[in-house]
């Protein structure tokens, strides 16, 4: 609302504007969770041969035959081809869809590329250290290894908690017989794959 | 947890579970890098044996290989 000032004088004192330019796309509920990416500000840096590879993966997960997938496969599909994204990541890409556009809604593979790339090109990729320094925190004596009931429970109740079926399948004949991980095997057979 | 006795026989334990930090913000990013790992490496374990016959095997795309079910 602007205040009628004096217009015929020029404001001599710096008067704020009143109103910015009204915004074009009004911005929906201020969401407190990252921000939503600019897709199509991603240069796609793939070759050919790349991108044949990842339409065939791509081709995979499409049930329904219309060439696109779910917004809730596009972690799987991410990870079927190599990266690890954390599911915080994807849903940043997706422009942090509700539950219900996670199940309902449809991407086609040129609308995947970009997400993919962002993932590719994120800084924030753990190696191997990485992983072995996570654990480390864990390894109470020091000795190279972490009790595996330990690891089960913060997988289980820290991060993005993994259900209990995802951490059986995980630490299958990975712990010892004193039900210890040796945790530099264990990252190093996590990342043989 | 099952302790009917007043001593839980498993004290040791019971420390380490008070020792995890629920709300610390580092602890939660590092686990969830970690679970980012594993995640992807389970994917990837999945998707590979799609040629062995092991009866009927569904996939993570939702389809069902081998299907024994006339």
């Amino acid at each position: 609302m602007a205040p009628k000032k004096d217009a015929k004088a020029p404001a001599k004192k710096a008067e704020p504007a009143p109103a910015p330019a009204p915004a074009p796309a009004p911005e929906p509920a201020p969401a407190p969770a990252a921000p939503a990416v600019d897709l199509s500000a991603i240069k796609v840096e793939f070759s050919a041969d790349q991108i044949e590879d990842y339409r065939e993966a791509f081709g995979l997960f499409d049930r329904v035959g219309d060439n696109k997938v779910a917004y809730n496969q596009i972690a799987d599909i991410m990870r079927a081809l190599g990266q690890n994204p954390t599911n915080k990541e994807v849903t940043k890409l997706l422009g942090n869809p509700s539950a219900d556009d996670m199940a309902s809604k449809r991407v086609e593979f040129e609308g995947f590329l970009p997400m993919l790339q962002a993932i590719i090109n994120s800084p924030n990729k753990a190696g191997f250290e990485d992983y072995v320094e996570g654990l480390r925190v864990f390894d109470k004596e020091g000795n190279g290894t972490v009790m595996g009931a330990e690891l089960r429970i913060v997988l289980s109740t820290l991060g993005e908690k993994m259900t209990e079926a995802e951490i059986d399948a995980l630490m299958t004949g990975q712990e010892d017989e004193n039900g210890c991980v040796n945790y530099e095997a264990f990252v190093k057979h996590i990342m043989s794959v | 947890m099952d302790c009917h006795n007043e001593e839980c026989s498993r004290p040791q334990e019971e420390e380490d579970i008070m020792d995890i930090p629920l709300d610390d913000p580092e602890a939660n990013r590092a686990a969830a890098k970690i679970q980012a790992g594993f995640r992807g490496h389970m994917t990837r374990k999945k998707l590979k044996p799609e040629d062995k016959t092991e009866g009927e095997e569904v996939s993570i795309t939702g389809d069902v290989f081998n299907r024994s079910v006339v």
